[in-house]
């Protein structure tokens, strides 16, 4: 079976900072796959590369089957990626509605329209009801971005990667910044989408991760040191070492 | 009907009945004045295209109105003087002579828009002032079409079913070309290709994210609002029946600049609201005195400092104006509907 991501000994250098040194892993289709890794690992570096934002010095980049090393950023989404941002990148002057009627209008390919006017467009704002129902947002699609909490941001990221209709999600920590009650919201939102995407998870609440995970990969010093499910990332001594912050283990 | 639409149409108004009250006044140089806020009006909206919509701050968008003009004064130059231009004998029509006009800018801003656009901030600001420029000494070198002095025109350019030649005729030409380029630019900032380009301008990483290219918004951009200086340049020859270099120098970018930062960036009539101000103030104040821009520079100023949208914002802003507005600390619902209604 192909995996429908796939890294392989990728390496980026910063100066006299390796910030990614090697790391590989596969994720299979419907895969929920989570990279933990203590801060500095290189957790953002690599999911950059994986964007197309960054360009790695060595390695390459499959999405599905298709080597996408040096596929410009702004063709990959086309190809099957779509992704969250880490610090939230919307539209704040757009409502939620226009936000997600512009992603479906460029998943579309339907861009250059200079007429009709979007926010009148039904063709649109249908499918981005859809959208902002499916993270629960549908009674704020009115509102400006610029007038979302924290967390209703976070839920926007999401339904922006959902318009896309990609086949691989990357989630640059979805939890960040979030209250437990947030949280655990996000949690549910994404394990009703797990399954049905193969998603890299990037994220620091290790009580999400292992609620989340089918696989987790340890990043560290820009090293993927070890991949398994959750049972064996919990018990390795190397891990706990590394990153659970038992030194003495 | 909201305050919008209320000063849009008294503006309209205003515009459409002023050789009325021209004639009524016995002041027919009011018509004059109007065709030029007109034309300039045009220029600066198509500036805050770029400026208000796609955060491009063209510093020589003077370049479009300039070459819009040149090519007018150059094909009226060789019809005149009957000399052949590469062959053809030339044509005083404006349904020729424009269209080629435009087209001529439009690959003028393709070529300036896609070199200028691998830069951003500053130094897209100075490269477009470096394209400008460089126009700018091209035509001033050009010793056959006057060189520095320019060209003067015999006659304007001639359409079907009215007489340019009329300055009433002429003034509803440039007020209805005027109206109808406000329409199709807030058409177009209110499509799918607007909000693309104005996405670009919250979130480039957003945008490319989304798959969205982003040169290929903001050079179509570039190339459109090109087109609406060209043709405002177009019609400055045919109103002044003069074209020069000066035209397209880098003092006439910065005063259509002051236009678009005046009345409101961002606002399309805003802009064309800068222009009569800016164009008023010149014919006022240059009475008194040729030292204007002393008076006219602090007054920018102030409109800068406290008006977020220019004079079009304040016109918009709730009375008293120099209350501030409530800061959104309401629930969001509320403040919601009333910030979209």
């Amino acid at each position: 079976m192909i995996p429908q991501l796939s890294i392989q000994d990728l390496e980026k250098t910063f100066g006299a900072v390796k910030a990614t040194n090697g790391a590989s892993f596969n994720i299979a289709p419907g895969e929920l796959h989570a990279i933990i890794g203590p801060n500095g690992a290189g957790k953002s570096t690599l999911i950059s590369q994986i964007a197309g934002e960054i360009r790695p010095d060595k390695g390459r980049i499959f999405l599905n089957g298709q080597d996408i090393t040096d596929v410009p950023a702004h063709q990959r989404p086309r190809l099957g990626l779509a992704r969250a941002f880490q610090v939230s990148q919307l539209y704040p002057e757009f409502t939620l509605l226009e936000n997600v009627a512009i992603a479906i209008a460029a998943r579309e390919g339907q861009t250059f329209g200079m007429w009709k006017p979007l926010g009148s467009d039904s063709r649109l704002l249908g499918p981005a009801a859809d959208y902002l129902h499916r993270v629960g947002l549908a009674a704020r699609g009115q509102a400006l971005v610029s007038e979302l909490s924290h967390g209703e941001r976070r839920q926007l990221e999401i339904a922006l990667a959902l318009a896309q209709e990609a086949s691989v999600l990357l989630l640059d920590e979805p939890m960040a910044g979030m209250g437990a009650e947030e949280s655990a919201r996000m949690t549910q939102l994404l394990l009703e989408l797990k399954g049905r995407y193969a998603i890299l998870l990037v994220e620091h609440d290790m009580d999400a991760v292992f609620a989340l995970a089918d696989r987790i990969t340890v990043l560290v010093y820009g090293q993927t040191i070890l991949t398994g499910s959750v049972e064996q990332i919990r018990n390795d001594p190397q891990v706990r070492a590394a990153y659970l912050g038992e030194e003495h283990a | 009907m909201s305050r919008r639409v209320l000063i849009d149409l008294l503006c309209l108004a205003t515009f459409a009945l002023l050789p009325l009250l021209a004639s009524w006044l016995h002041e027919p140089f009011l018509v004059s004045l109007f065709t030029r806020l007109a034309i300039y009006g045009m220029a600066a909206a198509s500036l805050d295209l770029l400026i208000g919509y796609g955060a491009m701050i063209s510093f020589g968008h003077a370049a479009f109105f300039g070459l819009g003009g040149y090519v007018v004064g150059v094909i009226g130059f060789h019809t005149s003087q009957a000399m052949p231009l590469w062959g053809w004998e030339g044509s005083s029509s404006a349904l020729i002579v424009w269209p080629l006009s435009l087209l001529v800018c439009a690959l003028f801003a393709l070529v300036v828009g896609y070199l200028s656009l691998r830069t951003s901030g500053v130094q897209f600001i100075m490269i477009t002032l470096a394209f400008g420029q460089m126009l700018y000494f091209v035509l001033s070198s050009l010793s056959l079409y006057g060189g520095d002095d320019g060209i003067l025109l015999n006659e304007r350019n001639t359409l079907p079913g009215l007489d340019l030649e009329n300055p009433v005729q002429f003034y509803y030409l440039c007020l209805g070309l005027l109206v109808a380029w406000l329409l199709f630019c807030r058409r177009l900032v209110n499509s799918r290709f607007g909000y693309v380009l104005r996405g670009l301008k919250q979130s480039e990483r957003r945008s490319i994210s989304l798959g969205l290219h982003p040169l290929r918004y903001r050079l179509s951009a570039f190339v459109i609002a090109g087109v609406g200086g060209g043709l405002a340049g177009i019609l400055w020859a045919n109103y002044a029946m003069f074209v020069s270099p000066d035209m397209g120098a880098w003092h006439k970018s910065g005063e259509l600049m002051a236009m678009v930062i005046l009345g409101g960036v961002g606002t399309l009539i805003g802009p064309v609201l800068g222009a009569a101000v800016y164009l008023g103030l010149e014919q006022v104040l240059s009475l008194w005195t040729e030292h204007w821009l002393l008076i006219f520079g602090p007054l920018l100023l102030v409109v800068v400092l406290f008006g977020k949208k220019g004079l079009y914002g304040l016109l918009l802003s709730p009375w008293p104006r120099w209350r501030k507005p409530p800061v959104p600390n309401a629930p969001p619902a509320i403040a919601n509907s009333e910030v979209r209604s």
